[in-house]
């Protein structure tokens, strides 16, 4: 008696099963199918640019003159997003450090996502459409927003903090928070992270043992100069001096490296455990993905704010007020 | 008597012409020069449009054959190929400038300046060199999110990636060098602004600006670096990592796959 294989649901009992194709015949030719579509996209550039250039001239100004400096100066676009970091932080994270560790971040991601899942097809994993769009729209107004709150004279942001009272009109240290004016000018509030170091003062109440003289410890005047451990110290060699002479501004260091690198990192990690909770950031490819467009986002809003929103001084205003002053 | 005709003979004035076209066709491609050039015959058969991809020396970046899907456009978009193709442009113009400019402080303005007026197609060749080079910075972002969205940097592609990330940097080098060059006011400012950036290393700015720069202004030394670097040292460069990239694509298995 023969034994009967059950039916293969969803198909007619004894219809022929599809045979599977093989590899080969899911193959083409690179001569003609693929030289063809290079050839093709080759020419099509070739004639785009060829018209481009017939119509638009590459820009030549005036001669270089180091004695005449152009207001506003500007990097090359694809550098402008660095330009604008130097105006939020401190030049050697903005220009160097920061960079160079987005690089080391994408040449690392293949070392970090090993898994050989979702590859070879366009946004392999189940919500990485929605990630990549949400990511994208997220970093936009993330990078606005900072931008606008870092222009705060300009963006109004600064009414956020209008309450914080004028030094000027306040005893000295009575240990709440005041913010000094420039003489005569309006009282602002907050106006760049900049002022946490330079325009803000307090004062806690601190024993005398501990390095004080007054019984309180004067933000930022106590706190500006604090020597580095073995600073100044002749040894050894001689030549070992890397702290030499160097002193530790902790204000200046809260306002151009603490505030900016925290605030970076804690939009990061916000929008990667907000998408985690609900679910859509699954895997490992997941949280690179939401990275990677962050940053690529970042770098091409930055851009755009420099290119398009920055006028002379790097004030941020809009495009059609900019004005080159040739110098 | 059955239809009978003399064979060989041309009835009319279109067979002439035929046989004449299949002389000047064998006396074109098979003769011994055009043979020691073209080992294949003409690619009108598979066999033939194979061989023409395995022996020549351009096309055997390319494998044979490859999966249908890899052939669609919206796979690629062509981003790679496209990238390598600017550069190729970009080195083809770049020679034709080179011609005409020498790097100095006292000159290079007047031969960029020369070239709108006084050079055949001068102004052309220097618009075209600018625009494929943006375009190129372009175009290697593109790739690379292209890379990065379908999943192709993961095994056996990791390193791959790493060349790719390099070849980035390497072309974002080649742009900015290449931005001084015309030494106008744009370009010493703009390069001023990455002078800056450079001298901001924590502990080695002030040994970047000298060893890349020349000095801690742009001036005479940072043009001729700046042009050593952007006509030889880093195309050459370039050059070495893609011939890498490309037989890394190759060794590593084609194109990307879903498993």
């Amino acid at each position: 008696m023969a034994i009967e294989a059950p039916p293969v649901p969803g198909r007619a009992p004894g219809a022929a099963r599809p045979r599977p194709k093989r590899e080969r015949e899911e193959e083409v030719l690179v001569w003609p199918d693929l030289v063809f579509v290079e050839f093709i996209s080759a020419v099509l550039f070739t004639i785009t640019f060829v018209i481009l250039s017939v119509l638009i001239n590459a820009p030549l100004l005036n001669r270089a003159n180091t004695d005449v400096t152009p207001n506003p100066s500007k990097a090359p676009w694809y550098f402008l997003n660095l330009q604008e970091l130097l105006l939020h932080m401190d030049k050697a994270w903005a220009g160097v450090l920061l960079p160079t560790i987005a690089l080391g971040f994408f040449a690392a991601i293949p070392y970090l996502d090993r898994s050989r899942e979702a590859q070879g097809i366009w946004f392999g994993t189940k919500y990485s459409v929605r990630i990549t769009i949400i990511t994208v729209v997220y970093a936009t107004l993330v990078c606005g927003i900072l931008v606008a709150f870092d222009a705060g004279d300009r963006t109004k942001f600064e009414y956020a903090t209008r309450w914080i009272p004028s030094c000027d009109n306040t005893a000295q240290h009575v240990g709440f928070p005041c913010l000094r004016d420039e003489p005569g000018a309006k009282h602002l509030g907050i106006v760049t992270t900049k002022d946490f170091s330079k325009r803000l003062q307090f004062s806690i109440p601190w024993p005398d043992a501990l390095g004080t003289d007054d019984g309180h410890l004067d933000w930022p005047r106590d706190l500006d100069r604090i020597p580095v451990p073995f600073n100044n110290v002749d040894c050894c060699y001689g030549s070992l001096h890397l702290w030499k002479g160097m002193n530790l501004n902790i204000p200046d260091i809260m306002a151009n490296q603490v505030i900016p690198l925290s605030t970076i990192a804690f939009f990061t990690v916000l929008i990667i455990y907000v998408l985690f909770r609900l679910g859509w950031v699954r895997t490992r490819r997941d949280v690179f993905i939401t990275m990677f467009t962050g940053v690529l986002t970042a770098y091409l809003v930055l851009s755009l704010v420099g290119s398009f929103f920055r006028g002379q001084g790097q004030a941020l205003i809009w495009p059609w007020e900019i004005k080159v002053d040739p110098g | 008597m059955a239809f009978t005709e003399e064979p060989g003979k041309p009835r009319n004035f279109q067979e002439r012409i035929g046989i004449l076209q299949d002389r000047i066709y064998d006396r074109v491609f098979h003769n011994y020069i055009w043979q020691s050039i073209f080992r294949s015959g003409y690619p009108n058969t598979p066999r033939n449009q194979m061989l023409v991809v395995a022996t020549n020396v351009f096309l055997h970046l390319h494998p044979t054959r490859l999966h249908r899907t890899h052939v669609k456009i919206t796979h690629t978009y062509c981003l790679g190929g496209l990238t390598f193709f600017m550069f190729l442009v970009l080195t083809v113009t770049g020679v034709l400038l080179m011609f005409y400019y020498v790097p100095d402080v006292n000159r290079a303005y007047q031969d960029i300046a020369a070239l709108e007026t006084n050079v055949k197609f001068g102004l052309l060749m220097r618009n075209l060199h600018r625009w494929t080079a943006h375009a190129m910075v372009i175009l290697v972002f593109l790739h690379m999110m292209r890379v990065f969205y379908t999943g192709a940097y993961k095994p056996p592609r990791e390193f791959n990636w790493v060349v790719g990330v390099i070849l980035l940097v390497l072309t974002l080098v080649l742009s900015f060098t290449g931005y001084l060059l015309p030494w106008d006011q744009l370009a010493l400012w703009a390069v001023t602004v990455g002078h800056g950036i450079a001298g901001s290393a924590p502990y080695f700015g002030d040994e970047t600006q000298l060893i890349v720069f020349g000095g801690y202004e742009i001036g005479p030394n940072a043009l001729i670096r700046f042009y050593t670097l952007h006509v030889i040292a880093l195309p050459l460069l370039a050059a070495i990592f893609m011939a890498v990239h490309f037989w890394r694509i190759r060794r590593d298995g084609g194109m990307a796959r879903p498993l």
